[in-house]
């Protein structure tokens, strides 16, 4: 028997509040006050007050620490904060990190967040802080053998890995444009989305300009400043909540055997430069959750780049190895079609909040509230499972 | 890449990795490798977990390699690197499991499996390891 087994977290806690600020590129105000409306937005949402939220989980990334929420929403007793990451493979596992302080008895809510400026502030598609003195690297982040090269923003690296995928399968343009399409399509739908009332065609794809060949200005999600924030709990007290609750089904982490060290530019030394730990994450999430791929109803994939929505179909297991540039332009990720993904519109046109906007559309879905509603959907994957490292987990009905 | 802003050279005083750059001064290609298994050991670290050894060197490497995967990168993003440019990720010869960065400029033709060379870029006090297609 799996540890996992015998330790079982299936459909013992819910989600039962879900806030978010708006997405802009000029929010205003500081990350803070971000993360405050949306943890605010969450409570009310789960129909409790901020005295009821007892730990937080935040982002290895984000400006926010535990203290500055527990102080501004005037917590009077945390008992549990936590951290994950890097960056946005965290969402999914801290969701993960909230269930195991609940089932330990840790806390018994938790609030997990993630606020950035990530468009008025620090941008991830500029060269970063790690680039900005003359001698690049070192103290461990193996970057001085990448910065000195020109590879210097994560867009970059994601390019070298697209280039290998078409080399590889024959993976062409036009089927990283049917992921920027289809998830233009579902902004259409959504008022809150930065790229509502903007549609997308193939010729406007196919015409933008190249950023770092072969990937296009659209085939980069957007650069947001907003906040979300959802309010985990057990399935027992859930029950009492203001909405039906919505079951986390299972969560899983996963990593690849020889991850390489380092933040993120590393990873294209692994023997495989077209996979990524997805493909680890999802055989103990559909473990875990005693379901496969087959079950999924609708799906939330991280989607930083198109080329990164590609390869997790693949890893996730709903089309072969390679064939994932020949599933999205079949139409099999719209809104039809047997996966409808990024139901909001996901990073590249909703907003990007570092995944955590995709739990929060998931939970919409299996509450039946989302602006593209996915027609009984009763189980939903929601993937944080960009670089190095991954997590993920699955949305049910109670 | 005559930009006006100073090229970024790698840090060499990293305690892992100082030794691929001190060969590199001396422009010799190298990998670090597990003396007692002889495994290669990259991204450079001191441990090798397959046999259990500490005791590792850098082995020279022979210099050639094949063009594994690139990118054009035409929206720029640091001041010292004007687009076009291009970088090469390129899989050693003798050493396949081991593949190293490149820059070119401009926007080349390249095809994936191609020869590549290393040649040696002298920079501020460092020199890097540079590959240009046979």
């Amino acid at each position: 028997m799996a540890l996992d087994e015998a330790f079982s977290h299936r459909d013992r806690c819910a989600i039962v509040g879900i806030g978010s600020t708006d997405f802009s590129r000029d929010s205003g105000r500081s990350e803070l006050t971000l993360a405050t409306q949306a943890a605010l937005a969450a409570i009310d949402d789960a129909g409790l007050v901020p005295a009821d939220i007892d730990g937080i989980v935040r982002c290895d990334m984000d400006a926010v620490r535990p203290n500055d929420l527990a102080e501004v929403l005037g917590l009077p007793d945390l008992t549990y904060w936590g951290e994950v990451g890097p960056g946005g493979t965290a969402p999914s596992a801290m969701v993960g990190q909230a269930m195991a302080a609940i089932l330990t008895g840790q806390a018994t809510t938790v609030l997990v967040f993630r606020a950035l400026n990530g468009r008025s502030g620090r941008r991830f598609g500029l060269a970063g802080p790690e680039a900005a003195t003359a001698a690049a690297g070192g103290y461990g982040t193996y970057d001085e053998f990448f910065l000195p090269y020109g590879l210097l923003t994560p867009g970059q690296a994601f390019a070298v890995m697209a280039q290998r995928h078409m080399l590889e399968y024959g993976t062409n343009e036009k089927d990283l444009g049917h992921v920027a399409l289809t998830c233009r399509a579902r902004a259409a739908a959504n008022p809150a989305a930065q790229m509502h009332g903007r549609p997308l065609t193939m010729d406007d794809y196919l015409a933008a300009r190249m950023i770092s060949r072969p990937l296009r200005l659209f085939d980069f999600c957007l650069e947001t400043d907003g906040a979300c924030a959802v309010v985990v709990t057990s399935a027992a007290r859930a029950r009492d909540g203001r909405r039906p609750p919505v079951l986390i089904r299972a969560v899983a982490q996963g990593s690849v055997p020889s991850p390489q060290p380092g933040l993120q530019y590393p990873v294209l030394m692994r023997k495989s430069i077209t996979e990524l730990p997805a493909r680890a994450v999802a055989r103990t999430l559909y473990r875990r959750a005693g379901l496969g791929p087959d079950d999924i109803d609708v799906a939330q994939i991280y989607d930083c780049f198109t080329i990164t929505v590609l390869i997790q179909l693949e890893d996730y297991g709903f089309c072969a190895k390679g064939e994932g540039g020949a599933f999205v332009s079949s139409g099999a990720i719209d809104l039809g079609g047997p996966l409808p993904i990024n139901t909001g519109g996901g990073h590249m046109s909703e907003g990007y909040i570092h995944g955590m906007n995709h739990i929060v559309e998931g939970v919409r879905q299996i509450r039946g509230d989302s602006t593209s509603q996915v027609a009984g959907a009763d189980v939903c994957l929601v993937t944080s499972t960009p670089l190095p490292p991954g997590s993920a987990l699955i949305l049910t009905a109670a | 890449m005559d930009a006006a802003a100073p090229r970024l050279v790698p840090a060499v005083d990293d305690r892992d990795t100082g030794g691929f750059w001190e060969a590199a001064r001396r422009h010799q290609l190298v990998v670090r490798m597990c003396d007692r298994c002889r495994a290669v050991l990259h991204m450079p670290r001191a441990y090798c977990h397959l046999c259990g050894s500490w005791q590792g060197h850098w082995e020279p490497a022979s210099g050639r390699g094949r063009l594994y995967s690139w990118t054009t990168v035409e929206h720029q993003v640091h001041p010292a690197y004007p687009v076009p440019y291009t970088v090469v990720l390129v899989e050693l010869e003798d050493h396949p499991q081991v593949r190293l960065l490149g820059h070119l400029p401009g926007a080349p033709v390249l095809a994936a499996g191609h020869p590549m060379q290393v040649w040696f870029e002298d920079l501020e006090g460092v020199s890097i390891p540079q590959w240009e297609p046979v």
